[in-house]
């Protein structure tokens, strides 16, 4: 049941790569969904990084003592400066290593 | 051949960015109870961080096959994004080359493929397989280091690797936060996928992007009309 389920996930991550790569397809997305399309990536991958820095065993954190929340801060800082992945990266992950031993 | 080395060359951070990542996922599927084999398979076929981690911790709730297999279209819906935007680079090319670089379009490889030029020839083919398919490798070596940790280790969970996830993805929305509509519509999805995380809702992470999905989009219609 396992490798099913994994082959069929592996089917669906490949079909959301690979459908408008094929040029047969005639289906043409009309502009409302190619605009409702275009806050996805935003959408979910907020919604998966969010939870990580201020939920931890199904409460909300969000004392000083809090690392994620301080290495966030520092990484969105970063990003919103100098648009670089790597920087946003180390200075967040910096920060939230540093911030780990909070009294 | 020098083209694939620079594209290798080119994703090496990110390569290295998703170490702990990686580590984290080949722990967390063998500490859930799923098999070596079974967590490498993971990376091997599906290749895709979000959607491994959120569908392990889903089939180890013993969720039903429909709820891993909807969030996991939901997760991955982005793609169609991607996959539409190089539409007009890709189509034309022969079969072999559009179902290699399709199955390698992640996040990362998409954030490589902005250069007007992307795909033109097939030094740029060569280019983004050198890239994509390095990261491919990279993403599953760190699986096995992490399937071989988590075996031997306990809880790796604990020790912050998550935070690896949370500066990646950090890194790549910020930037994206162009328009109001945008701001919005990350806004709505963040605080209800708190709400929804507290609750652990199956659904909660496809439900919060759909809502915010649904409040830039609709922001963004009322602009229009005016």
């Amino acid at each position: 049941m396992t490798l099913i389920t994994i082959g069929l996930l592996a089917l669906i991550t490949f079909t959301t790569r690979y459908l408008f790569l094929e040029g047969k397809l005639p289906l043409r997305l009309g502009p409302n969904v190619k605009q409702f399309l275009s806050f996805s990536a935003p959408a979910v991958l907020t919604a998966i990084f969010v939870p990580i820095l201020f939920v931890h065993d199904q409460q909300l954190d969000i004392s000083h003592t809090n690392a994620y929340i301080w290495g966030g801060l520092a990484a969105v800082m970063a990003a919103y400066k100098t648009h670089s992945v790597y920087w946003t990266i180390g200075f967040g992950t910096a920060t939230f290593l540093l911030s780990g031993n909070l009294p | 051949m020098a083209a694939a080395t620079k594209g290798a060359l080119d994703m090496l951070p990110l390569s290295l960015a998703v170490l702990p990542w990686g580590i984290l996922f080949g722990s967390l599927a063998i500490q859930r109870g799923f098999s070596g084999l079974e967590a490498q398979l993971f990376s091997a076929v599906i290749f895709g961080g979000a959607v491994q981690i959120v569908t392990v911790e889903l089939m180890s709730e013993g969720a039903p096959l429909l709820t891993v297999l909807f969030s996991a279209l939901v997760i991955s819906s982005r793609h169609f994004l991607y996959g539409l935007s190089l539409r007009e680079k890709l189509r034309t090319k022969p079969l072999r080359w559009r179902i290699g670089l399709g199955f390698l379009l992640t996040d990362e490889l998409f954030s490589l493929s902005g250069d007007r030029r992307a795909y033109r020839n097939n030094y740029r083919l060569y280019y983004a397989l050198g890239a994509g398919g390095s990261f491919y490798l990279a993403w599953n070596a760190w699986t096995a280091l992490g399937i071989i940790a988590g075996a031997w280790l306990p809880d790796l969970t604990d020790l912050g690797l998550d935070f690896a996830i949370a500066a990646t993805f950090i890194a790549l929305v910020i930037p994206d936060i162009k328009s109001l509509p945008i701001l919005i519509c990350v806004s709505v999805s963040a605080i209800l996928s708190i709400i929804f995380s507290i609750y652990a809702m199956k659904l909660g992470l496809v439900v919060a992007a759909l809502v915010g999905m649904s409040a830039g989009f609709a922001l963004q219609k009322l602009r229009q009309v005016r």
